[in-house]
């Protein structure tokens, strides 16, 4: 028993000499095999916990794009990823970009992806000189906080809420609705653009927010006594689920309507599909398993991902890493952290989603609001929002 | 619409969520009036007999998603109980061989248990992650699901009434056996005194391991009726473990009706303070309500020990 400690010691000592080894040999070279310059990225998202299914998305986008870069024998250099997971959560962002920012080789990141979390890693992001292109994070007053190397190539909720708050109005014919917001930053962000704009249309609004929890039985009563037309919910998808659920056995007769957070298949197979039935999604995203223009990076992210179907955020995260390749291709071999930051502003990249072009403040230039419908258990595109509301 | 219009449907949510937590609370007070510890896996006990529920009733669902009803519902409502409960029982079996009985073999200090527990529990948290997904998994519905009849204009679905029935169903089974039979008549004993009840010729480990047992079925079967409302995952045990703990501290701990009083008053605190406040107060209430009432019973509502007060 006694010799216990000193066995301990040497095999965590053998371990730790054994891993660095195992390290240092894989961070001997800066090319491949057939004489290509490597240059690495980042990935920063949410891989695990209640909405990992929105992470999983965008890091196969991801992952298309660089087997496509690296696939193509014209393209002067490989991609290679690193990934870091922070869970969604405010707590866990700056840790995730932290061991992106610590790994020297890593000259741009994808990511952060949820807004409050993407709020809490900027500020290291900026300090330490790193681009950071979001495919996800729509919290409006992220491109006003001075964070210097953020960009995201997806338009902000204002845009987003006020197309939202204009359908449930014309289309929907909404007199009241209840404005439910999950009190995070991308939530609040949506409710407080959907709001005001449905106020100056003339619609009741209702505010109401509830921090993510499991029972939502008292909220439904509290929703259902309201008697709104229409519910919109501003979060995410795990939540919605429930939150349909408990509305559902309580006979709730509104529409129920949700954002881009919501619009995942996996809302359906959580609620139910009876419970899901019928529910509106908006979202600043076209679906690219229906657009012709896409169908080329539908079979390509297929054939990378195992089968799987490109979903929410899958074609904003492939784009961001194209793009970042096309400004690799224009620096050529002094794509360094500096120079890719300093020259992304300025790219002009077509994309699958969008044509990638930003604003002076990391904004992306011009996007449209689709709406989906559950329909027979399916999430469905209903069509651009502005067309929906002209018809 | 004011709080009083809505007093009866509040009521009934928060009776048929306090019966779940009387159920899930009814085995750490079992185990703490045995052992004096605190079983803090116990929510992972939980967690396992509700994904055992879940997979046995969704193996069984008819494939093309159609409800099903009549005889086939109430089969399969028993069939997921029963298998909620296995699972449940299975784990805190092994949890008990695992984690608590060579510690107690060796005569470890308190605070080793309570390590053991957080790493079981750690354990089974993961464990369940990486194999059943880090989503939530969602129970299709097992019956149609309407109004049964009203009280006071407050509807009562068949659901709410299956689970709040099955639970207390379960919490005045339980309290049949620690009153009146002779297996019951052994666990008070060891609750009393286990020194003493070793020299009376009761079997003290074997009553430790049935108690583990005991609250693992209630716990797993539990779970099945937690996730026809609320859906199973991973995670799902840490909240209501901690809410089923406080139930069980609020009745007094070591004291079965205590534990179920406790249970229900935590239920209905929490549905009327959702409803007045906003909801996200509602977790705040519930343990404003339980520091408040410490203060004036310390040793809860009911008083302490299994022993004495069942």
């Amino acid at each position: 028993m006694r010799r216990r400690p000193l066995l301990g010691a040497i095999a965590l000592a053998a371990a730790v000499t054994l891993t660095a080894a195992a390290c240092g040999s894989d961070s001997g070279g800066g090319s491949s095999g057939d004489g290509k310059k490597t240059i690495t990225i980042g990935f920063q998202g949410v891989l695990s916990g209640d909405n990992q299914q929105l992470g999983l998305n965008a890091l196969y986008g991801v992952r298309t794009a660089i087997a496509e870069v690296n696939a193509d024998t014209s393209s002067p250099f490989q991609l290679k990823l690193v990934e870091s997971d922070d869970g969604g959560s405010p707590d866990q962002g700056p840790t995730a970009a932290q061991k992106l920012i610590d790994d020297s080789k890593v000259v741009a990141v994808v990511g952060p992806m949820f807004s409050g979390a993407t709020k809490a890693s900027e500020p290291a992001y900026t300090q330490a000189g790193l681009l950071s292109v979001s495919p996800s994070a729509t919290n409006p007053a992220l491109t006003t906080l001075g964070f210097k190397t953020f960009y995201r190539v997806i338009a902000p909720d204002t845009v987003q809420g006020k197309a939202a708050a204009d359908y449930v109005a014309s289309v929907l014919q909404a007199k009241k609705v209840y404005s439910l917001d999950d009190k995070s930053e991308y939530g609040t962000g949506l409710s407080g653009a959907l709001e005001p704009e449905l106020k100056a249309k003339g619609v009741a609004v209702t505010h109401d927010g509830i921090n993510p929890t499991k029972d939502y039985t008292s909220e439904a009563t509290k929703i259902i006594a309201a008697a709104p037309d229409v519910l919109y919910y501003s979060g995410y998808y795990a939540e919605l689920a429930l939150l349909s659920k408990a509305l559902k056995d309580k006979g709730f007769t509104g529409k129920i309507a949700s954002g881009d957070g919501s619009l995942d298949p996996q809302y359906v197979a959580q609620a139910g599909a009876a419970a899901a039935e019928g529910t509106y999604l908006t979202c600043p995203c076209g679906d690219a398993n229906t657009d012709p223009k896409a169908a080329a990076f539908v079979a390509s992210f297929k054939k990378v991902n195992k089968g799987a179907k490109p979903g929410t955020y899958s074609g904003e995260a492939y784009d961001a890493t194209l793009a970042l390749a096309d400004v690799f291709k224009k620096l050529g071999k002094d794509a360094s952290r500096e120079s890719v930051a300093s020259a992304f502003g300025s790219v002009n990249f077509q994309g699958i989603t969008k044509t990638v072009a930003f604003e002076s403040t990391g904004e992306v230039k011009g996007s449209n609001v689709f709406v989906y419908q559950v329909k027979n258990g399916a999430i469905t595109v209903l069509g651009n929002t502005a067309d929906l509301i002209k018809s | 619409m004011g709080f009083l219009d809505q007093f009866w449907q509040l009521t009934i949510d928060g009776l048929m969520v306090g019966s779940l937590y009387a159920v899930i609370a009814l085995g750490y007070t079992l185990v703490y009036g045995v052992l004096q510890l605190i079983n803090f896996a116990h929510s992972e006990v939980f967690m396992l007999g509700s994904f055992g529920g879940l997979f046995a009733a969704r193996a069984l669902l008819p494939d093309d998603g159609s409800v099903p009803g009549g005889l086939a519902s109430v089969g399969l409502v028993a069939i997921g109980l029963g298998a909620g409960a296995i699972c449940g029982g299975l784990a805190a079996f092994t949890l008990e061989r695992v984690a608590y009985r060579p510690l107690r073999r060796r005569s470890a200090p308190r605070l080793a248990y309570l390590i053991s527990a957080i790493g079981a529990s750690l354990f089974a948290v993961n464990l369940a992650g990486k194999e059943f997904g880090r989503q939530n998994v969602d129970l299709p519905d097992l019956f149609h699901n309407g109004t049964v009849f009203t009280v006071f204009g407050a509807d009562v679905s068949t659901q709410s009434l299956v689970i709040f029935a099955v639970a207390v169903a379960m919490l005045i089974g339980l309290d049949r056996l620690v009153a009146g039979t002779r297996l019951g008549q052994g666990i008070r004993a060891v609750a009393q005194d286990a020194d003493t009840a070793v020299l009376m010729g009761v079997n003290v480990e074997r009553i430790i391991i049935i108690t583990f047992v005991v609250g693992g079925l209630l716990a797993g079967a539990g779970g099945f009726l937690y996730a026809m409302t609320f859906n199973a995952s991973y995670s799902m045990g840490f909240v209501p473990g901690v809410k089923a703990f406080t139930a069980a501290v609020l009745g007094g701990i070591g004291n079965v009706r205590g534990a179920m009083l406790g249970g229900l008053l935590l239920g209905l605190v929490e549905s009327y303070g959702g409803y007045l406040f906003q909801a996200s107060y509602k977790d705040v209430i519930a343990f404003l309500v339980l520091v408040a009432i410490l203060m004036i019973r310390p040793s809860g509502l009911l008083g302490e020990r299994l022993g004495r007060a069942a």
